[in-house]
C-alpha cells in the first residue's frame, strides 16, 4: 500500500515559517479545507487555524547549545489514533495513499480526535466548527491538470532550503525512503505506537578526523633537499624557456 | 404499617414560580448558545489546546450525576431495601432528567449540533464516544420502562427485572464516560484504567447529593412529612460515597506518582498548577470532601437537615471542581513531545494552556441544571411521583426497634 508522507530535514530547516505561510495560503484558498478562519490576525492576540507549525527548542548546555527548528503538521500515522476515536467515522485514512483526512460533512465538531492525537495536530476551525488538519494538500495531489512536479504539498514546493521531501515511504526506492534509510530518518514519539508516516532527518555536523601525519608526505622531495627552492624575483623561470 | 400513597404535587403558585424560574434560566442558556453558535467557538474560552471547556464540566457532571441519581431506585429494586421503594420513582425521574440536561449541554457545545442526526446515523463502533451515544440513549429508554413498572401497579412485578437492567446499564454507562478519559493514551493526565471505577463512585456521590437536595426541596415546598429515618440512611450513604471518591482519587494520584513519566503532570496538578492546584486541594479535597464528611458525621451537625443539605451542595461544588481539574487541568498540561526541552513557538506549543471560562459557556452549563429541574418539577405535577408522606412510620415502621 502506498503511504504518502513528508520527510523533513532538520539539518537545513532554518525555521523561516515559509511552510507555515504557504500552507495557510494554499489551504485557505482551496475548496477542500475551507476558510481556515483567522480571527484578529494582526492584533496582539491572534487566533487562527494553522495546519503546520514550527516549534523551536534548544539542545545542549550553554554555551554548547544548538537551536532546533521542528516543523510539525499531521504525521499521517499508519495506525492513527484519531481515526478509531471519531464517533461518526469522519476521521479516516484514505486507502489508496494512506493520507489521514477528515470528512467535513460528517464531522460533528466534538473535538475528541484532538484529545487522542499525541502530536497536537488537530485544529478546530472556530468559525466552521469542524476539525481540520494537514491533508498533504490532497487537492494538489489529486489534480491531474497540474504538471506532475506540482502535485505535491504546498509546503514542499515553497521551502527555500528544500528541507521538505515528499513521497511514498513504502516504496524502498523513493527519494524519501532513501533519505530515511541513509540519513537516519526517525519518527516523532515512536513509543506511542502510532507509526507516524512523516519522518525527520536529524541534525548533524560534518566532521572528519585527520591526524597530523596524514598531512605530512613522507616522500616529499623538498624534505630531502632540506630547504625550499627560493629563486629570486629576477631569476629565470620556466616561462623564459617556453616556446611562446 | 401505612401503605405509602404516591400523589402528584398540587397546582400552586410555587409550582408555576419554579417553572418560570427554570424556564427563564433555560432561555438565557439558549441565548448564550445562540451567541456562541452565531459567532463561532472563538468567543468561548476554548482554543486548540483546551478543546473542552466549562460546558463539558457541567455536561459530564450532569451525566455522571444522572447515573448516581438512580442509587435509591437501585437500592430498592436490586438490593431489596423496601424502605426506599416509595421514593424510587423520584430517583428514576431525576436520573432521566439529569441525563437529558447533561446531553443538552453536551450537544449544544458540539461544534456542529445541527449534525446530531449524523451522530445518530453514522456509528464508528471503535469509538468509545459512539458507544456513549448508544449508552445514553439506551439508559433513557430503560429509565422510561423502569418508571412505568414502578408507577403502574399492574406492571409492578417487572420492576425488579427493570431495576436490574437499569443498574447494570448505568454501571456500563459510567464506565463508558470514565473511559472517554481512561482510554486516552495521548495525554499525560489520563490513560488510567482506574478512571472508569472512579467515575462510577463519583456518580454515586454526585447523584445522591443532587437527589437529597431535590428530595428536601420537594418535601419542604409541598409541606409533606419527611422523617429522619430515610434522611439518616441516605446521609450516611452519602458519607461513605464521599470517602470512596477520596480513596479513588488517592489511588489514582499515588499510581501516577509511582511512574516517573507522570511526575510532571502530577506536579502540575498537585503543586504548581495555579488554579488547578487550588481547585484540587480546596475545591475537591476540602470543600467537596473533608467539610461535607465532617458535616455529615459530627454529632453537632449530622442530623440537622440544613447541614445535610449544605453538605450535599458542597459535594456538588466539589464534584464540579474535581471535573474541572480532570477535564481542563489535564488539557492545560502541554503535550510532552520533546521531554526535557523547553519548547517555544508562535502557536502556544509547549506551554501550559490558558483557559478562562466565559459567561456564555457557564450560562449554557447552568441551563443543563435548569432543564433537569424543570423536568422533575413538571413530572412531579403530572405523574403520581412523590409519596404523600415519608414519615418514619411510613418508611420503616421498625426503625426505632432497629436503632435500639
Amino acid at each position: 500500500m502506498t503511504q504518502l508522507a513528508l520527510v523533513i530535514d532538520l539539518n537545513v530547516c532554518v525555521g523561516c515559517h515559509s511552510c507555515v505561510t504557504s500552507c495557510k495560503q494554499w489551504n485557505t484558498s482551496s475548496y477542500t479545507s475551507g476558510s481556515m478562519t483567522d480571527l484578529n490576525p494582526y492584533d496582539e492576540d491572534p487566533n487562527g487555524t494553522f495546519f503546520n507549525r514550527v516549534q523551536t527548542f534548544e539542545v545542549g548546555e550553554f554555551p554548547n547549545t544548538d537551536t532546533i527548528h521542528f516543523p510539525k503538521s499531521c504525521l499521517h500515522c499508519e495506525d492513527a489514533p484519531c481515526v478509531p476515536v471519531c464517533p461518526t467515522g469522519a476521521s479516516h485514512k484514505r486507502e489508496k495513499d494512506g493520507i489521514v483526512l477528515v470528512d467535513y460533512d460528517k464531522c460533528i465538531g466534538c473535538g475528541y480526535c484532538s484529545w487522542a492525537c499525541p502530536y497536537g495536530a488537530r485544529e478546530l476551525d472556530p468559525r466552521e466548527k469542524v476539525m481540520k488538519k494537514c491533508t498533504l494538500c490532497v487537492d494538489r495531489i489529486d489534480d491531474e491538470t497540474l504538471p506532475e512536479e506540482q502535485r505535491k504539498p504546498s509546503c514542499v514546493i515553497h521551502c527555500p532550503t528544500n528541507a521538505r521531501l515528499f513521497g511514498d515511504v513504502h516504496d524502498p526506492d523513493s527519494e524519501v525512503s532513501v533519505a530515511i534509510r541513509e540519513r537516519g530518518g526517525y519518527q516523532l514519539m515512536p513509543e506511542q505506537g502510532t507509526m507516524p508516516a512523516n519522518h525527520y532527518l536529524p541534525r548533524y555536523k560534518n566532521k572528519i578526523t585527520i591526524h597530523e601525519d596524514e598531512l605530512q608526505r613522507e616522500d616529499n622531495p623538498l624534505k630531502k633537499e632540506g630547504h625550499l627552492p627560493d629563486p629570486g624575483s629576477r631569476a629565470s623561470s620556466i616561462e623564459d624557456y617556453s616556446s611562446f | 404499617m401505612k401503605k405509602p400513597v404516591l400523589r402528584e404535587v398540587n397546582d400552586s403558585m410555587g409550582f408555576y414560580a419554579l417553572l418560570a424560574l427554570f424556564g427563564a434560566i433555560i432561555l438565557i442558556a439558549l441565548g448564550a448558545t445562540y451567541y456562541m453558535e452565531h459567532n463561532g467557538h472563538w468567543v468561548t474560552g476554548m482554543n486548540n489546546q483546551i478543546v473542552w471547556g466549562m460546558p463539558h464540566v457541567f455536561a459530564l457532571f450532569l451525566i455522571i450525576a444522572a447515573s448516581g441519581a438512580l442509587n435509591v431506585s437501585s437500592i430498592a429494586s436490586v438490593f431489596g431495601r423496601y424502605q426506599y421503594k416509595p421514593i424510587s420513582p423520584l430517583s428514576t425521574v431525576l436520573a432521566a432528567a439529569l441525563l437529558l440536561g447533561g446531553l443538552m449541554v453536551l450537544v449544544l457545545d458540539l461544534g456542529r449540533p445541527d449534525r446530531l442526526i449524523v451522530a445518530m446515523t453514522y456509528y464508528n463502533f471503535k469509538s468509545i464516544f459512539a458507544w456513549n451515544i448508544i449508552l445514553y440513549n439506551g439508559f433513557l429508554a430503560i429509565l422510561v420502562v423502569y418508571l412505568w413498572t414502578q408507577l403502574d401497579q399492574t406492571k409492578n412485578k417487572y420492576s425488579k427485572l427493570a431495576g436490574f437492567v437499569a443498574f447494570f446499564w448505568r454501571l456500563i454507562l459510567t464506565t463508558g464516560t470514565g473511559s472517554i478519559f481512561g482510554f486516552l493514551v495521548a495525554r499525560q493526565g489520563y490513560d488510567a484504567a482506574i478512571m472508569a471505577p472512579m467515575f462510577i463512585i463519583m456518580s454515586f456521590a454526585f447523584g445522591l447529593a443532587v437527589f437529597m437536595l431535590v428530595m428536601f426541596g420537594a418535601y419542604k415546598w409541598t409541606q409533606r412529612p419527611l422523617g429522619d429515618a430515610i434522611v439518616r440512611r441516605l446521609k450516611n450513604l452519602l458519607g461513605v460515597f464521599i470517602g470512596a471518591v477520596l480513596y479513588f482519587t488517592l489511588v489514582f494520584h499515588l499510581t501516577n506518582l509511582y511512574a516517573t513519566e507522570h511526575h510532571g503532570v502530577e506536579r502540575f496538578i498537585l503543586m504548581d498548577g495555579g488554579i488547578y492546584t487550588t481547585l484540587f486541594w480546596w475545591g475537591h479535597f476540602v470543600i467537596g470532601g473533608l467539610v461535607p464528611l465532617a458535616l455529615l458525621y459530627l454529632p453537632q451537625t449530622g442530623m440537622k437537615r440544613s447541614m445535610i443539605a449544605l453538605a450535599s451542595v458542597l459535594v456538588i461544588l466539589g464534584g464540579m471542581a474535581q471535573l474541572y481539574v480532570i477535564i481542563i487541568g489535564g488539557q492545560a498540561y502541554p503535550l510532552e513531545m520533546f521531554p526535557g526541552m523547553e519548547v517555544t513557538s508562535s502557536f502556544f506549543d509547549g506551554v501550559v494552556g490558558t483557559y478562562s471560562p466565559t459567561l456564555a459557556e457557564t450560562l449554557l452549563g447552568i441551563g443543563g441544571f435548569a432543564i433537569a429541574m424543570l423536568l422533575v418539577t413538571f413530572v412531579a405535577r403530572v405523574l403520581r411521583l412523590l409519596p404523600e408522606s415519608l414519615a418514619d412510620d411510613v418508611v420503616d415502621p421498625h426503625h426505632s426497634k432497629a436503632d435500639a
